[in-house]
């Protein structure tokens, strides 16, 4: 099988997991529900089949179609968002280490979500007002770093990182000047769950938004697979070769950085998942962008979909916030990949 | 194609790089740049391929003046390697080499049958075309200058720019770097370290000093031992070897 081969085999493979194990992942949970209940609420909502209209309502109905499945899919498109976020970051910013939070998004988020609980501010946008706040948080701060980063001519790699650093530092640090103020041990327990992340929130109304959006994004960034693989290359090499990519540079952080922002918006930040897929993927099939990101999108929509049914089952009568099982499973598999083959940013044994 | 720079300008701050450089590289002459270190070639040869934009001056493809072109478009007519490559990331040989297709792509248009023709052609060039599925980072740093080479070539340019292509490589190296380069017979402009070197391949030769053009002409009208003491403070001694070629050599 020659190379275009195996990239497209492994797409159409992964399409599949991804499929089986939406349905596979609906079937876990809390509430003892047989498979039968479960694919008969599917397909009566779905292909409105004849003879299934019983589990057109009722607490069965509830659990599999307005909680377990809503939130199948939104694990689904944050897991997509952010391991693309983090494909796209990585090679804006020419640094392996960078994930989606790397313009200092999460700290702008967390912020946000503080000033949102602490002060109640914004509850103008109605009952996920400190969601709206994390997403107005996130998407100013790195439109503010990118800001600081365009002063003075161009935009380069190193003086985007930094800026993000610094931005980055001053929301932590006006985060925790609240907090601290404040003295409410309550909304410090609950900017810290929030800002761990969780799936738990999720409505039909925000999966039909969400869903799109990261949908549209990997579509938008596999076009433009030509583009980031000049970024790796460097500006001035990309220009020789007809691509001028400062403009780019801007367009692409803001793209992500409204990505980024719905994701913190419906689940928080959640960690890692956006450093070590996009990782993990080029080792297996290396660094060109145009399999990176098709297979970016699948494995992290399949990784967070699976990390999120373990939160529900690990713990009896309770659920583990998924930013903490994330990294406990995540970073050892990663640690396993990098010792195993020998991996500069890319693949090298294939 | 025909290449001219005209009175280019550029200064750093306070420190003026280039005063008023003009140059110019007929159809198929190989053109050499030497000076010693910074006399300003990078600069020019910078500005040739737009990486740098000048203070003033104009730099003419085929007379159109390239601040008019879309990088695109200059991008088609000339192709460059620069000073030694190095990428802290994986790309295979094939990957890297296909880069040089994307002047010619639209944004949505995939790599065809064609393109992968014409990389695998410049790698047969270049003496690489076994080395296609080879990791880039692992090849050795002649190898890379020749795939580098090779991405140029996939551009399909009638004129070629090079900053120093042959540094950090071993003499067997160097030399045949410049005879692929010299056999494919287009414009080819070239900021050169070694004399000998420039001496061997070079149609015509600018000499830069401290932002300016010293002197310019062919190697044997250039390379002569008042020039080289004024230019390098070296004292030199040219000799012609039984094939006529000339050979210098350096003395205390």
């Amino acid at each position: 099988m020659n190379r275009k081969d195996k990239g497209s085999f492994i797409i159409i493979v992964l399409i599949i997991v991804l499929i089986v194990s939406v349905l596979a992942a609906i079937t876990f949970g809390n509430a003892q529900l047989t498979l039968q209940d479960v694919y008969s609420v599917l397909g009566y909502e779905i292909f409105h089949f004849k003879g299934l209209e019983s589990y057109g309502k009722g607490a069965i109905h509830d659990v599999v179609w307005l909680i377990r499945f809503p939130r199948v899919m939104l694990a689904l498109s944050v897991g997509m968002g952010l391991s693309i976020c983090g494909v796209v970051m990585q090679a804006v910013v020419k640094n392996s280490l960078a994930d989606p939070y790397v313009l200092g998004i999460s700290s702008g988020a967390s912020l946000g979500a503080t000033i949102g609980i602490l002060f109640g501010f914004g509850a103008v946008f109605g009952s996920n007002f400190i969601g709206i706040m994390a997403f107005l948080g996130a998407v100013l701060v790195s439109f503010f770093v990118l800001l600081i980063a365009n002063i003075g001519g161009t935009v380069n790699a190193g003086k985007l990182v930094l800026s993000g650093m610094a931005v980055s530092a001053v929301c932590t640090a006006f985060s925790n000047f609240a907090l601290y103020l404040a003295n409410n041990d309550n909304a410090s327990a609950e900017v810290m769950f929030w800002v761990m992340g969780s799936l738990a929130g999720a409505k039909w109304s925000q999966i039909l938004v969400i869903l799109p959006v990261m949908i549209l994004g990997t579509i938008l960034f596999w076009i433009q697979s030509r583009s980031l693989n000049l970024m790796l290359l460097g500006d001035e090499v990309s220009i020789t070769l007809g691509t001028n990519l400062h403009r780019m540079r801007n367009f692409y952080l803001v793209v992500c950085s409204l990505m980024i922002g719905f994701c913190v918006y419906a689940a928080g930040t959640i960690g890692f998942i956006g450093l070590i897929i996009p990782h993990a993927v080029r080792m297996c099939v290396g660094t060109d962008h145009k399999k990176v990101i098709p297979i970016c999108a699948l494995t992290g929509a399949i990784f967070l979909i699976w990390a999120d049914v373990f939160c529900r089952i690990i713990l009896k009568n309770s659920e583990l916030p998924i930013g903490i099982l994330v990294s406990l499973i995540g970073a050892p598999c990663f640690i396993y990949l990098m010792v195993r083959q020998s991996y500069g940013f890319g693949g090298s044994n294939r | 194609m025909k290449l001219e720079a005209q009175q280019v300008k550029v200064s750093y701050g306070e420190s003026q790089i280039l005063k008023e450089v003009t140059l110019s590289a007929k159809k198929r002459e190989f053109v050499g740049v030497i000076g010693p270190n910074g006399s300003g070639k990078s600069t020019l040869l910078k500005c040739m391929y737009r990486v740098l934009k000048p203070e003033g001056g104009c730099i003419f493809f085929d007379e159109i003046d390239v601040q008019k072109m879309p990088y695109k478009d200059s991008a088609k007519k000339v192709a460059v390697v620069a000073q030694h490559n190095h990428y802290n990331f994986d790309f295979t040989v094939m990957e890297i080499v296909m880069m040089g297709r994307s002047p010619h792509k639209k944004m949505l248009e995939r790599d065809n049958q064609e393109d992968i023709y014409i990389v695998e052609d410049a790698l047969k060039k270049v003496g690489m075309d076994t080395y296609l599925q080879r990791n880039f980072s692992t090849l050795s740093g002649g190898e890379q200058q020749r795939v580098i080479l090779a991405r140029a070539l996939a551009q399909q340019t009638s004129c070629l720019i090079l900053d120093e292509p042959t540094n950090h490589l071993d003499i067997t190296h160097q030399l045949q770097l410049m005879k692929i380069i010299k056999g494919l017979d287009i414009t080819v402009i070239s900021a050169i370290h070694d004399l000998n070197i420039a001496a061997m391949f070079c149609d015509k030769i600018y000499v830069l000093k401290e932002g300016r053009v010293h002197a310019y002409g062919t190697p044997k009208k250039v390379l002569t031992k008042e020039l080289i003491r004024e230019v390098y403070e070296v004292e030199s001694e040219i000799v012609q070897d039984q094939n006529g070629r000339y050979h210098i050599l350096f003395l205390e």
